[in-house]
C-alpha cells in the first residue's frame, strides 16, 4: 500500500490552461459577489435619503467624482455581465447550448454584449437616451 | 475550503537538463514533471532535448523515445497507443488529453507534460485514481433489475433506445474530464465528477435497466451532483469528443421534471 501522506499532489490551478468557459464561469461567480455588495450599497444610499438633503447632496458629489463615476460604470458592467451570462446558464438548465462550439460562441457574445449593455445602462441612467 | 496552493511537499523544483547528444538540427525542449517516491525529495520538472527528426507524431512517441534513448527511469502509463484504453491520460500543454492521440505538432514552443491535475502522484506522470474508481463502483455500472435467474433470453433494445446511449457508451474512463474540473479538485472526495456522472447517466438512460428511479435518487445529492457549475472544462478536455457537461445537465433536468 502506498503512503498517501508522502505522495505529492499533482499541480492543478498552477498549470491548467484557462478556457473561455472556465474564465467566464469564475468571472460570473466573482461578479455575483460584487453585485450583492453593490445592492447592499444601493440600499444604504436609499436609506441615506432619510437623513435629508445635505446627505443626499454629499453622496451626489461623491458619485459625480472620477472614482464615483468609475464605480458606477464598473457596476453597470458587473450587472450587465451577470444578467447576460445568467441567460446562458438558464439555457443550459433547459438543456440547450452544450455543444462545444455553441458554448464558446455564446461565451464570447456574452463578453462583447456585456460592454454594449454597460454603455446602454449608463446612457439610460444619465437620461441621455 | 479549497486549498489553491500546492502543499509544501508538492512544490515543484527545477530538475535536471538532458542535453541532446545526437547533434540533431531539429531539437525540441520537453519539460516533464518527475517525482521519485524512493528519495523523499520534492517533485521537479526535468527538461529533455529531443531530436524531432527521428520521432513519431504523437506526444506518446516523444515519451517512449525519451524512455528508450535518454532516461529509462521516466515512468508513465500507456497501453493501446491509439486512444482506446485511456491509460496515457495526462496534462499536455495545460489541457488534459491522451498522449497517444495528441499530436505534438499542434503545440507551439516548449512542450510541458504533467500528470493529471490534483491527484496524489504515485511516480512521475502516474496519478492515483483509486478515489475515482471507488466512485465509479458506487454508481453500480451494470445492468440491474427485471431479470430472474431462470430467464436466459436476451433483453432486447430497439434501435431508437440504443441510439440514446450514443455519446455516452464511448467513454473510456481515462479521467481527463474529472481531473480537469475545478469543482472536482476542491470537492473530489464528495462530488462524483464528470466521468462518473456521465457513466451514471449512461445507465439511467439505458432502456434495458429497471433501476432508473433508484439510480436517480442515489445521485440526487447536493455534493454528489450539484457541485457541477457548468464550468465545462470536462467537455473541453474529453479526448473522445464526448460531452459530460451535457450528461450532468440531463440528470439535473430529469430530477427537476420527474
Amino acid at each position: 500500500m502506498i503512503e498517501k501522506d508522502q505522495n505529492p499532489l499533482s499541480p492543478h490551478l498552477q498549470i491548467y490552461k484557462w478556457q473561455i468557459s472556465s474564465l467566464l464561469s469564475i468571472t460570473h461567480r466573482i461578479v455575483g459577489v460584487i453585485n450583492i455588495l453593490a445592492i447592499t450599497l444601493i440600499c444604504f444610499w436609499i436609506i441615506s435619503l432619510l437623513f435629508g438633503e445635505n446627505t443626499y447632496e454629499t453622496v451626489k458629489v461623491l458619485l459625480n467624482s472620477f472614482l464615483g463615476k468609475f464605480l458606477i460604470i464598473f457596476l453597470c458592467w458587473t450587472f450587465s455581465f451577470h444578467i447576460l451570462n445568467e441567460i446562458r446558464h438558464l439555457a443550459w438548465d433547459l438543456g440547450y447550448g452544450f455543444d462545444l462550439k455553441i458554448a464558446k460562441i455564446t461565451g464570447i457574445l456574452v463578453f462583447i454584449f456585456s460592454f454594449i449593455l454597460t454603455v446602454i445602462f449608463y446612457l439610460i441612467g444619465r437620461n441621455l437616451i | 475550503m479549497a486549498q489553491f496552493n500546492l502543499p509544501q511537499n508538492s512544490k515543484i523544483e527545477v530538475g535536471k537538463f538532458f542535453k541532446d547528444k545526437t547533434n540533431s538540427a531539429n531539437l525540441r525542449k520537453i519539460n516533464i514533471y518527475r517525482w521519485d517516491p524512493s528519495n523523499g525529495k520534492n517533485p521537479r520538472v526535468d527538461t529533455f532535448e529531443v531530436d524531432m527528426d527521428n520521432c513519431g507524431p504523437k506526444v506518446l512517441d516523444i515519451l517512449i523515445k525519451i524512455k528508450n534513448e535518454i532516461d529509462p527511469s521516466l515512468t508513465f502509463r500507456r497501453s493501446c497507443a491509439h486512444g482506446v484504453c485511456g491509460s496515457c491520460a495526462m496534462n499536455i500543454d495545460g489541457v488534459n488529453n491522451l498522449a497517444c492521440i495528441k499530436s505534438h505538432t499542434d503545440i507551439n514552443g516548449d512542450l510541458n507534460i504533467y500528470p493529471l491535475p490534483h491527484l496524489k502522484v504515485i511516480k512521475d506522470l502516474i496519478g492515483d485514481l483509486s478515489t475515482l474508481y471507488k466512485q465509479y463502483e458506487s454508481i453500480q455500472p451494470w445492468l440491474k433489475g427485471g431479470q430472474t435467474e431462470k430467464e436466459v433470453e436476451e433483453i432486447k433494445q430497439s434501435q431508437k433506445d440504443r441510439e440514446k446511449l450514443d455519446g455516452y457508451y464511448e467513454c473510456i474512463l481515462c479521467a481527463c474530464c474529472s481531473t480537469s474540473c475545478p469543482s472536482y479538485w476542491w470537492n473530489g472526495d464528495k462530488y462524483l465528477g464528470p466521468a462518473v456522472l456521465l457513466q451514471a447517466y449512461r445507465w439511467i438512460n439505458d432502456s434495458r435497466d429497471n433501476d432508473k428511479k433508484e439510480r436517480l435518487k442515489k445521485v440526487a445529492d447536493e455534493l454528489k451532483l450539484y457541485r457541477c457549475h457548468t464550468i465545462m472544462n470536462c467537455t473541453n478536455s474529453c479526448p473522445k469528443g464526448l460531452n459530460p457537461a451535457k450528461a450532468i445537465s440531463s440528470i439535473k433536468k430529469m430530477l427537476a421534471t420527474s
